[in-house]
């Protein structure tokens, strides 16, 4: 009783001081600054292409990258924001990606506008999202994570399986690139060319404006009547009910906004990839977004960004370098991800950029929980001292 | 549909069901005891599995080994299946689980799942991707005949086997000192200290017996289909926990009789015509109806006060629940009405959802009778019932034995 009290109270207050110089610093700076930094580098980066620093490889990592901080973020609503788990998350990405290939791509020769498709694609994951949270949110959280979990499974396996909608494990191919103002008729004769989006450079500046808008509504949602009801369940469900919010409503709109970013995000990866396989649907995948934003900081906006960004683009760059064998390379990756999860939630669950509310309660021993854990009732002596009573 | 066949569907489903069972049993006990789903557990199965392996291939046996080696090579695996488990399951106890017990509850569950995908790449990094696969014994293709009907020796040991760790289990659990710690501090921790229980102890203890028969399965599912996957602890993870969901977590036995359920489900869905299955369908409808019709309305106008049992209120409540399309949805949308007879509304039409459900399963199922769902689909239907389950029954065909506490 009296180390685990020292360790849980030790953890609680000492990065709260912010000792070192490095965090002084930091916190003199507003926060506007580092948003501001954090734009300028993203949108720099594709220029040291378009000067021939860094090769264009480089620059369709960036791209994916981008596509997983849009998943982070979304993600981050149910399991930083609302405190589910959700580990079938690649699912409603597939969705995503599948409507976007279905609505234009050669497979059933229909071309709808850009617009239209990314939209619809939402749309979808967003309807797969409700319907998987309908029979599960009135249960405890934990069926959430193993439902998603079955769920995601399920989704790849329909996948492979209904080859007539989907060509199975070869999956579509040949999907269009987007077009901007489809149907739109060009004033002028060869302007068109303009609206299409082909190109490495031109992707990134697009997921980067989507990303960009994206933060921005997410985190005036965090600090809304909705995004203080998400938290407020997460630290403790009872309470909140008791304070008149409706629990499984609230929980619902952030799965079902959730799996909407995935959609979105899956739309934008079937644009920019051509071709979509349920290779890019795995487990696994999961698991990486799920590793960003415990990596990142659960809650944390920027901190789950810098976590897709260190995690997506990190072991690309390791790989272009080393050029290591590919399976070889993934299982290795894999283990580190597992062992950084771990070792995250029982170190520094709140995450790089912790997210101030989280952290405390990350940190946080529930009274009543440490009640049950108690070790020996009868070294009330050492308990005081420990307690500063 | 020939008796036979029946007959080997069957006893393939009970077997299936059985090594389900095992591995559902380690996600029951740790559910009871510390409210979390422990997702690491498929993976202790799969490393069981794949030391009984290895142990096996490195004595050196093959189909002409003498028998009496044979069982003494098996007896020396399951030695190894069991040990490691265990010594694995409670070192992630001791790690991963431990030092997190009293946070937060996404917290455990996220080192659940990270402990999992590290056990599953330290398969592969020190067993290979490839699936390991064991050379057939005599034992391995023996058969028996059973009512007319061939039945491998391997299935018949599998149900005595899970059977026998069943019954044990049962008695450690309800008749010696340390399960009544088990259930004490699966009931309440604190209190359960406070009586001189050690409930780490106690905890530790749980996670032993658990993985130990997660490594029997192992053992097991690699005698039975004389291979394993680096990945199998996956889906039989998933099963399991399904199964015990479908039981009632945190129940010993409805882990068992969900297992069996699933396994007879799994293997019925893809063996027989659906015009077979229908029937089924048509058997759990008349129950549904049952349910709507009398059980549940009775057990609702039991709570009605004695001052307000007029048999006109009476009626509206069994009005909701045997006119649910009608009385239910009119009840739900009126605007202001009474607590009890609005609850009963949204159970009502539930139910009835539920009802039409199936009738219209049935009919689909009758209308397309010579089909036969293909096996691929087979991991499907493990999780259209768990989806079910939740939906209609969340607390399982034997009910929850879980104890919240507030």
């Amino acid at each position: 009783m009296a180390i685990r009290m020292k360790t849980s109270s030790g953890q609680d207050t000492a990065p709260t001081h912010g000792d070192t110089v490095v965090q002084r610093i930091a916190s003199a700076v507003p926060g506007w600054v580092w948003w501001l930094a954090g734009i300028v580098i993203a949108a720099g980066f594709p220029l040291l292409n378009v000067i021939g620093v860094v090769e264009t490889a480089w620059l369709r990592v960036g791209v994916v990258s981008l596509i997983f901080v849009l998943l982070s973020l979304g993600l981050n609503i149910v399991m930083g924001e609302t405190g589910l788990l959700n580990l079938g998350y690649i699912a409603f990405f597939a969705f995503g990606a599948y409507t976007t290939a279905l609505l234009s791509s050669p497979k059933f020769e229909i071309r709808w506008p850009f617009l239209a498709v990314i939209v619809v694609s939402t749309l979808v994951a967003m309807v797969a999202g409700f319907l998987i949270s309908l029979p599960t949110l009135r249960l405890r959280g934990d069926y959430l994570a193993i439902v998603t979990l079955a769920f995601g499974e399920i989704v790849r396996l329909t996948i492979i399986n209904l080859v007539p909608l989907t060509n199975g494990p070869n999956g579509i191919t040949g999907i269009y690139s987007p077009r901007l103002f489809a149907g739109a008729k060009p004033a002028l004769e060869g302007i068109e060319a303009w609206f299409i989006i082909d190109k490495p450079l031109e992707y990134y500046y697009l997921v980067l404006v989507c990303v960009v808008v994206l933060a921005v509504l997410l985190t005036n949602l965090k600090n809304s009547r909705i995004g203080r009801a998400w938290n407020a369940l997460r630290e403790d469900e009872l309470a909140a009910i008791s304070s008149g919010i409706t629990a499984v409503r609230a929980k619902m709109l952030s799965v079902v906004l959730s799996a909407g970013i995935a959609g979105f995000a899956g739309s934008l990866f079937a644009y920019y990839s051509n071709v979509i396989s349920p290779e890019s649907f795995l487990f696994m995948q999961s698991v990486i977004v799920v590793c960003m934003v415990v990596l990142g900081g659960m809650g944390s906006i920027p901190g789950v960004m810098l976590g897709a960004v260190v995690l997506q683009a990190l072991p690309q760059l390791i790989r272009e370098a080393a050029g290591a064998a590919r399976s070889d390379f993934e299982v290795y990756r894999m283990l580190i991800y597992g062992i950084l999860i771990v070792v995250m939630v029982i170190f520094r669950p709140e995450g790089l950029l912790p997210d101030k509310i989280f952290k405390r309660e990350a940190h946080e021993v529930d009274p009543r929980e440490l009640e049950m854990t108690r070790q020996s009732l009868f070294d009330l002596e050492e308990g005081e001292k420990d307690l500063g009573v | 549909m020939s008796f036979d066949h029946i007959m080997s569907v069957t006893i393939g489903g009970l077997t299936v069901g059985m090594i389900y069972a095992l591995i559902a049993l380690g996600y029951t006990m740790v559910y009871g005891v510390l409210k979390f789903i422990n997702f690491a557990h498929g993976e202790v199965f799969t490393v069981g599995g794949y030391v009984a392996a290895f142990s096996l291939l490195a004595m050196g046996i093959d189909a002409s080994t003498p028998w009496l080696k044979v069982a003494g090579a098996i007896a020396l695996a399951l030695v190894a299946a069991v040990t490691v488990p265990m010594a694995l399951g409670f070192l992630i106890e001791r790690i991963a689980y431990r030092p997190l017990r009293g946070r937060s509850r996404i917290i455990p569950l996220l080192s659940a799942i990270g402990v999992s995908i590290v056990l599953q790449q330290l398969i592969i990094i020190v067993f290979g991707p490839k699936p390991v696969t064991i050379p057939t014994l005599a034992l391995s293709s023996a058969s028996v005949n059973l009512f007319g009907v061939d039945v491998r020796v391997l299935a018949l040991v599998i149900i005595a086997v899970s059977a026998a760790l069943m019954v044990g289990l049962t008695y450690l659990v309800k008749s010696t000192r340390i399960g009544k710690a088990m259930r004490a501090t699966s009931q309440d921790m604190e209190a359960a200290e406070m009586m001189g229980i050690d409930t780490n102890r106690t905890i530790a203890f749980t996670f032993l017996v658990g993985s130990a028969l997660a490594g029997i399965g192992g053992l097991l599912v690699v005698m039975y289909y004389g291979s394993l996957k680096y990945d199998a602890g996956f889906l039989y993870g998933l099963k399991a926990f399904t199964s015990a969901v479908l039981g009632g977590i945190g129940n010993i036995p409805g882990a068992v009789v969900g297992a069996i359920v699933l396994g007879m489900t799994e293997t019925y869905g893809v063996s027989v015509d659906l015009g077979f299955l229908a029937w089924f369908v048509l058997a759990g409808l008349a129950l549904g109806i049952y349910v709507q019709m009398v059980r549940v309305p009775n057990r609702r106008l039991a709570h009605i006060a004695a001052d307000r049992r007029t048999p006109e209120y009476e009626r509206s409540i069994m009005n909701v629940y045997r006119l649910a399309p009608y009385h239910g949805i009119k009840t739900l949308l009126a605007e202001r009405t009474d607590a009890l007879l609005s609850v009963s509304a949204a159970d009502a039409v539930r139910l009835m959802a539920g009802n039409i459900f199936l009738a219209v399963l049935a009919t689909i199922m009758f209308i397309n009778s010579s089909v036969r769902i293909d096996t691929r689909w087979q991991p499907v239907i493990a999780f259209v019932v768990l989806m079910v389950i939740l939906m209609f029954r969340p607390s399982g065909i034997l009910g929850e034995a879980v104890t919240e506490k507030v």
